[in-house]
């Protein structure tokens, strides 16, 4: 599949609609139609270009809000799933264990207590750039190497 | 001091993988849990195995800004050089790969860009 400049473009104002969280929330069919492509070219290229079908992205996208406002503490759980773009803390709830395998309220604790900050994220949950690599099991490195050495 | 690791960073870890090593044909390396997260490299089976490209979580909000701002200016984030680039682009093709540019001849390289599904541009190169 070939994605030429305007083609392009079009999928990347879509990515950013999807993000929006506010009301009211865009149909997919709402979003292709803005970005002037057929629903079904739509959701063939976006998922050829993101991996995910629009839908998913827009779950993607909502969840992981969820969990970085969720991971700072200060919010409630009924809050996220407002701010969100969720109106029933029910469906929100279902839809964040199936897809995270724990309740948003497990998460919130089990990832605060990561923290010892109020109202920051913590920071085993942002790693920065080859940061993880000071977390591996020892001699991670000297296994690899030795590894090589035999290949 | 050597050069042995680089990275690029993806939006979903387990789609990374899935796409760098069934659909480009890397190989994986090391796939270790690190707290929320996994370490996962991969290398070319054509070589070097002990250059790893590492497959990191995006998930600095400050990361992914800059990528998603690189991505919609269509500007790769990495480059990887083939030698039959007109072969790659078919097999990546029929594969589902979604290209911004066919194979193109600038100065002394073939290009060609796709989008490798977890946020980045992926530029390939063949000297001419």
């Amino acid at each position: 599949m070939l994605l030429r400049h305007e083609g392009f473009r079009r999928l990347c104002q879509a990515r950013d609609r999807l993000r929006e969280v506010g009301e009211p929330c865009p149909s997919i069919a709402d979003v292709a139609r803005d970005v002037r492509i057929s629903p079904f070219h739509f959701i063939r290229q976006f998922e050829a270009a993101f991996g995910v079908t629009p839908h998913q992205f827009r779950i993607h996208t909502r969840l992981d809000l969820a969990k970085r406002l969720l991971a700072m503490g200060q919010y409630s759980v009924t809050d996220v799933c407002m701010e969100v773009g969720f109106s029933s803390l029910g469906s929100f709830s279902a839809l964040f264990t199936r897809r995270l395998g724990e309740t948003p309220s497990a998460y919130r604790r089990r990832v605060r207590a990561m923290s010892q900050v109020p109202g920051t994220i913590p920071a085993g949950l942002t790693p920065g750039c080859l940061t993880l690599m000071g977390g591996l099991p020892p001699r991670a490195f000297a296994k690899a190497s030795r590894n090589f050495e035999e290949a | 001091m050597r050069i042995k690791l680089t990275s690029i960073m993806v939006d979903e870890q387990d789609k990374a993988t899935r796409f760098y090593t069934e659909i480009l044909g890397f190989k994986k390396k090391h796939d270790i849990p690190v707290g929320e997260y996994r370490w996962i490299t991969v290398t070319s089976p054509e070589g070097p195995d002990d250059l790893e490209l590492v497959l990191e979580p995006n998930a600095n909000p400050a990361a992914r800004l800059f990528q998603e701002a690189m991505f919609s200016q269509g500007i790769p984030l990495a480059a990887f050089e083939v030698t039959d680039i007109g072969g790659e682009f078919a097999r990546l093709t029929a594969q589902g790969v979604a290209f911004t540019r066919p194979p193109t001849k600038a100065g002394p390289v073939t290009l060609a860009v796709f989008a490798d599904t977890c946020g980045n541009l992926i530029q390939l190169y063949q000297p001419v």
